[in-house]
């Protein structure tokens, strides 16, 4: 009787052994955080996972969704705990932070070259000291849409910006501009009027490198009190303007009760997504009279992380999300004109929005790739809602923000 | 010497004793692995300068102390958070009172009612934060368009978008989630008083006020004390709610202890900041706590 459980128990461990010995060896996963843009769809996120996992034998991804606000907490965690994705969407502005903790790779070394060649050069803002630390996903210079039910004017200076929307002004039913007063992840919204200043973040060292923070300059003080002029003393903009982030702003926009908006490409999606109707001009933001013009452009990367265990089956994906099937197919929901140089070609980009895109794009500058970037987005945002609360003057705001900055980065 | 180890051991490590460790142990391995070990973590962490993945990278001593309590945003946050705790711990204890003796009064529909005072508690909180975001949207939000309509405020403001407003909208959105477990708590209490205790009192003359704070308080008093404690934990740790409705702004304005630690951690980076300022706001509720817990157990032993 012993004997026999005892044969019973070695068969079933022999087939046990045999089962898992002949079992299909798992394919390498590959975890992407997406970024959810206006515009992108969860059909288009679910297709493009599907498809992949359908074409390839040696890998399977699987793409999460991740809301862009919540996406640097979402990341960082992951990194901290040792389970960062494969793969990422991230701001270019992130990729120093990154790589100060050695927690992201070069993406060239896994990527094809058909891929590495079909990327606009251009938009390759993540190359770090001659490496590229992150493949461009979308980039995009910010612009002016007015609604031209409401304005007409394509203002050439600040100045006239500020004269045209107290032109056009009428509360409740339209506003001059549209302004964000309440903090949110992107500092955007200041960055126009400073860039437009000419002001730079930082100073740049002889070598290149970022010394102090100067968003206290001149330029900053003028930006920010001439932001509080069209807020507080024109009161041109949405009323309750410390209410709105960027977010709960832009529907009164597509809503039709703004006159000008500084935007990026996704407008055209979302105001097609809101049901808007009225005609729409675009142009360039402008600078304030005498400063060159400056607008801002931002781009995103894909990013691979260090210490994830399938790089390569991720450089696999990226390949094939890549191709104009998929990358062209994003670019067109999302709005923003295409990182790849195949994709441009497509008759889509060629509308005046995207002209517009483009020639905003010619003079646009970057956000400064800087170690310490957060807390520079989130002082100067502390610093533009105390003067919008009346609680500080724009310079001793900007000043507490440069000297919060410095301390950050150990200076 | 010896008898008293021998003793001792007896009591330690009898069958029965054994019996309760085995059971015990799995719930020890999990507190240590997920309670005494984050605690302690924060601790040491916070004598340690950190890089931004949170690795200790140098010892500081108590450098990073002594950088935040020269800060002056710390203490903004700290007093903050004292108002935000007994305001919204006050408020919640008054309404659940008065919601607890209505309900506790027969009628028809009283147990509809208590269905419908448990609905608050029972969603879960960053749920019920985001209905109240859009309850506050300045333009489309049901507050102002219902103050708007109705005549009340033809030019209502942005709730969140102004500081005082602001600390007292995400207040109430505490308070509305709060209140519930305070009416239900005093509502279980009431319905445990013998009624005849009520009869004897009103035989006796007493009215309803006298019966309600020589009866009805003294017969919760417990219950009060114990709710009140866990009530001002809760809510000193409330972060969900002023994180969905004003990630602490404007300007820092509902910036209270727990969103500065969030703050300091997730979006500065600085994660031997936010551990000094966990471990402060650790001190604070031990303290709260083991001062409560003497004072509870003395009444209980009188």
């Amino acid at each position: 009787m012993k004997k026999s459980v005892m044969f019973r128990l070695g068969m079933a461990l022999l087939i046990i052994v045999a089962l898992v010995g002949c079992a299909p060896k798992e394919k390498p996963k590959v975890t992407f955080f997406w970024a959810l843009y206006d515009g992108l769809t969860e059909d288009f996120r679910a297709s493009v996972e599907a498809a992949f996992n359908k074409s390839s034998s040696d890998a399977q991804v699987q793409i999460v969704p991740v809301k862009w606000d919540d996406m640097q907490t979402k990341l960082t965690t992951a990194v901290a705990g040792g389970t960062p994705p494969e793969i990422s969407v991230v701001g270019t502005r992130w990729i120093l932070d990154f790589m100060s903790t050695n927690s992201v790779d070069e993406v060239s070394q896994y990527l094809s070259k058909a891929t590495m060649d079909n990327i606009n050069p251009a938009a390759m803002e993540a190359k770090v000291k001659g490496k590229l630390m992150g493949i461009p996903i979308a980039a995009g210079a910010r612009i002016l849409a007015i609604n031209n039910d409401i304005a007409k004017d394509v203002p050439k200076t600040m100045e006239e910006l500020e004269a045209d929307a107290l032109k056009v002004t009428k509360p409740p039913k339209a506003y001059g501009l549209f302004m964000v007063g309440k903090s949110f992840t992107e500092l955007t919204d200041f960055a126009y009027y400073f860039y437009a200043a000419g002001g730079n973040f930082f100073e740049t060292k002889a070598d290149g490198s970022y010394g102090k923070c100067t968003v206290n300059s001149d330029a900053g003080v003028k930006a920010l009190t001439f932001m509080a002029k069209l807020a507080l003393k024109d009161k041109v903009v949405e009323d309750k303007f410390t209410s709105y982030t960027r977010m709960d702003g832009h529907p009164l926009f597509y809503a039709g009760k703004i006159g000008y908006v500084m935007i990026g490409a996704w407008v055209d999606s979302a105001m097609k997504q809101a049901g808007a109707k009225f005609p729409v001009t675009y142009a360039s933001i402008p600078s304030f009279a005498g400063e060159k013009p400056a607008g801002l452009i931002i781009t995103d990367s894909i990013a691979f992380f260090t210490k994830a265990k399938n790089l390569k089956a991720a450089g696999k994906f990226v390949d094939f999300f890549y191709q104009d099937a998929y990358k062209g197919k994003f670019d067109q929901l999302v709005g923003f004109p295409p990182t790849t140089l195949s994709a441009a070609k497509d008759p889509f980009w060629q509308s005046p929005l995207f002209q517009a895109l483009n020639a905003a794009a010619l003079t646009a500058r970057p956000w400064p790739l800087v170690d310490g970037f957060d807390t520079l987005n989130n002082e100067a945002w502390k610093a533009c809602e105390k003067v919008f609360q009346g609680q500080a003057s724009p310079k001793d705001a900007l000043d507490a923000a440069a000297a919060a900055v410095d301390k950050a980065r150990g200076m | 010497m010896a008898d008293a180890t021998a003793s001792l051991r007896k009591k330690l490590w009898n069958p029965e004793a054994r019996l309760a460790y085995v059971l015990l142990a799995p719930t020890a391995v999990f507190l240590i692995a997920f309670m005494f070990y984050p605690i302690v973590y924060v601790f040491v962490m916070s004598f340690f300068r950190t890089n931004k993945l949170s690795d200790l990278v140098r010892f500081v001593g108590l450098a990073n102390f002594i950088d935040r309590f020269h800060d002056q945003e710390f203490w903004w946050a700290a007093l903050r958070s004292l108002i935000w705790t007994s305001s919204g711990v006050a408020v919640k204890f008054l309404a659940g009172m008065v919601i607890a003796v209505l309900l506790n009064v027969r009628y028809r529909g009283r147990k509809a009612a208590r269905m419908a005072f448990i609905i608050p508690w029972a969603s879960s909180v960053p749920i019920s934060a985001l209905l109240w975001q859009w309850v506050y949207h300045p333009e489309f939000g049901l507050l102002n368009h219902t103050l708007q309509v109705s005549g009340l405020w033809a030019n209502p403001p942005g709730w969140l978008g102004a500081p005082l407003s602001a600390f007292i909208a995400c207040m109430w959105v505490d308070i509305w989630i709060g209140i519930p477990f305070f009416a239900l708590v005093f509502l279980a209490g009431m319905q445990s008083i013998p009624q005849e205790l009520y009869e004897s009192a009103h035989m006796d003359g007493a009215g309803p006020i006298r019966s309600f704070f020589s009866i009805t308080i003294p017969g919760i008093r417990e219950l009060i004390q114990i709710s009140t404690l866990l009530s001002a934990i809760w809510t000193f740790n409330d972060f969900n709610v002023i994180y969905i409705l004003t990630r602490a702004g404007p300007a820092n304005s509902t910036n209270i202890l727990i969103t500065s630690v969030y703050m300091n951690a997730f979006v500065d980076l600085r994660f031997d900041w936010a551990a000094v300022q966990s471990v402060v706001t650790f001190l604070i509720l031990t303290i709260v706590s083991v001062i409560y817990a003497r004072f509870y157990f003395r009444q209980e032993n009188n």
